[in-house]
């Protein structure tokens, strides 16, 4: 409201509206240095000013690919190896009942260009690998003789719309293409579906389509799939309008295909999970850019039904956010501050709940997230799948960083980690969609070593 | 209207061409000089409708109309030099026209980068401002220069 009176007072005097701008374009300089980023993780994340930019950094990974045998580094006692190379743009992984895993190989639909900064950001996204074609395909693999190492590889379901997520109830196969969930039907040990899909529902898709993604996971009676949106902006510079039902959780009802929204206020929710204790929802969301190298934090957090997040108008609870007009007080009152920020600009785009045996006991009931890495702020932040310990269905613990060595000593990215699953036996899967790889993370044990996919 | 009509009237004596190189024509600068400005001025006009309105669209013509201004504007430069060079004549041209014109330029191109933040402060209150100042000071250059070329016949070659 500040901005308001200082336009409209007249008497004001011409030179000091000319300082006030001045002073505004020298405070707006370059400065993208944040703190450390581990500060940032857990509750109550320290929170500087909101900076405003004449020029927004841009620190972004250029994109090397894995030399021959380089793999991710993780801690003694566990050991990765590829599980399949050679993908296109792999986003995000699903794990069949028999043990088969799908790939989804996807990415956006081409970005419209409505200001001269959209094709800046084009130039910048080609940089950094991000601007391949949509494969708009999942391959399935599939692992006969437990070696890890599949021998079967075939393309499950092809001319999809930037597929993201995948759910099974049934014999029922959900896709969530970018602008409708598409049902299929599934038998088990199918390796290649030809059947026609048939349309669930529409989600918010094009023309912008901003944040393009739509994770998806079914309730546990299948009754329900919930659905994540993200926004169809940064921070609505395309208009409130063009948010309709977007930076929200959906319900939808898997009998009638009719929707709710289930929470909102969540810019971009790329990743959904039920957490194992108190069987509650539990998303990561990628939070605001532009308002400085520590704002804002990207977030895990348990879903409330009918919950608002704060995108636009706030974020972490009340904090208001100047870019946003006219302002919803009313909105921003009942904001709810998530439960554990993961630090800023880190992209967290897969999270997987740990239930299983194969990694060691301390994993078990936590959280492990894919963080695809920051393109704008200096330390890079990110590029890693870190674990979040839980204790009684909340994080207890500070995260620990599990799979490292995406970036090389140059910080040149070799691979981005994106989504992850766990697969039958309980290895961490993980989609790399710069290395075009799956990675599997398992124990290490004498002599189990897997050789390396071919 | 009543530059249109000196412009048409007002002879400068002093500002006659002596050229070694004969001016094919006339200088390309000032068919060029109009349309920047009028770029910038009507940036300032979407500019002050967004801020009324906080519709987007009024953003995305100010971003374009500055960014189509800088690039007309930087061509307008890139004439004028080469009229200097090829020895052409200004009749129009004073000194506070080619001031005024170039501290536009260079508070438009801190202007663009302003508009291309996201939302309302890619306009309120700095994006505006700087629209509005760039405005002021074209319309008193331009008039200081004009009362120097015709009433006091100070036009002179660049």
């Amino acid at each position: 409201m500040r901005a308001f009176e200082f336009t409209r007072s007249p008497k004001r005097s011409r030179v000091a509206v000319l300082l006030a701008a001045i002073s505004v374009l020298a405070l707006a300089g370059c400065d993208d240095n944040g703190g450390d980023p581990a500060l940032q993780v857990g509750a109550n994340p320290p929170l500087p000013a909101v900076q405003q930019y004449l020029m927004p950094p841009i620190r972004i990974a250029k994109a090397v690919g894995w030399g021959k045998d380089e793999t991710p580094t993780v801690p003694q006692g566990l050991q990765v190896h590829a599980l399949a190379t050679g993908l296109e743009h792999p986003r995000s992984l699903y794990v069949l009942p028999n043990g088969d895993v799908l790939v989804v190989e996807s990415n956006g639909p081409k970005a419209p260009i409505f200001r001269p900064k959209d094709i800046i950001t084009g130039w910048v996204q080609w940089f950094a690998g991000a601007k391949v074609a949509s494969a708009n395909r999942i391959t399935l693999l599939r692992d006969t003789n437990g070696d890890g190492i599949p021998e079967v590889r075939t393309v499950f379901l092809d001319h999809l719309n930037s597929p993201f997520g995948v759910a099974l109830v049934g014999n029922d196969l959900y896709v969530a293409n970018t602008d409708a969930i598409v049902r299929y039907p599934y038998q088990e040990g199918q390796t290649s579906i030809t059947a026609p899909g048939t349309k669930l529902t529409d989600l918010p898709g094009g023309p912008i389509d901003h944040h393009w993604t739509k994770s998806m996971v079914a309730s546990p009676d299948g009754s329900k799939l919930y659905v994540g949106v993200g926004s169809n902006s940064n921070i609505t510079e395309n208009g409130i309008g063009a948010e309709y039902e977007r930076a929200a959780i959906w319900e939808v009802d898997r009998a009638s295909g009719a929707h709710r929204i289930f929470a909102s206020g969540t810019r971009n929710p790329t990743g959904l999970a039920w957490e194992p204790e108190t069987h509650k929802l539990w998303t990561i969301v990628n939070e605001r850019d532009e308002i400085g190298p520590d704002l804002v934090p990207d977030y895990l957090t348990s879903v409330k039904d009918g919950g608002f997040y704060g995108w636009p108008y706030s974020y972490f609870g009340q904090h208001l956010d100047p870019r946003v007009q006219p302002q919803r007080p009313d909105l921003v009152a009942k904001a709810i501050v998530p439960d554990y920020a993961l630090s800023s600009h880190v992209a967290p785009l897969g999270v997987a709940m740990y239930n299983g045996t194969e990694l060691p006991a301390n994993y078990r009931g936590g959280a492990f997230v894919g963080e695809h890495g920051s393109w704008d702020r200096t330390p890079l932040n990110g590029y890693k799948v870190v674990f979040v310990p839980f204790s009684h269905g909340r994080p207890s613990d500070p995260a620990e960083d599990v799979v490292t060595g995406f970036l090389d000593a140059n910080n040149h990215a070799r691979g981005r980690p994106v989504g992850l699953a766990i697969d039958r036996t309980g290895g961490l899967l993980i989609a790399d969609d710069v290395g075009n790889t799956v990675w599997r993370v398992s124990s290490a044990r004498p002599g189990s070593a897997p050789k390396p996919a071919s | 209207m009543q530059h249109m009509r000196m412009t048409g009237t007002t002879f400068i004596g002093d500002a006659k061409p002596v050229s070694t190189v004969k001016p094919r024509g006339r200088p390309i600068l000032p068919a060029l000089v109009p349309f920047p400005i009028a770029c910038f001025a009507g940036a300032f006009v979407t500019d002050l409708m967004y801020w009324r309105t906080a519709e987007v669209l009024w953003e995305r013509f100010s971003i374009w109309l500055i960014t189509i201004g800088m690039i007309l504007g930087g061509v307008a430069v890139i004439a004028g030099l080469i009229d200097v060079a090829l020895g052409k004549r200004f009749r129009t041209l004073g000194w506070p026209h080619a001031v005024g014109y170039v501290l536009a330029l260079a508070l438009s191109l801190l202007n663009a980068f302003v508009h291309s933040r996201d939302a309302y402060t890619a306009v309120v209150p700095t994006g505006v401002t700087l629209s509005g100042l760039v405005v002021i000071i074209l319309l008193v250059t331009g008039w200081a220069g004009s009362v120097l070329v015709y009433r006091h016949r100070k036009g002179v070659a660049l």
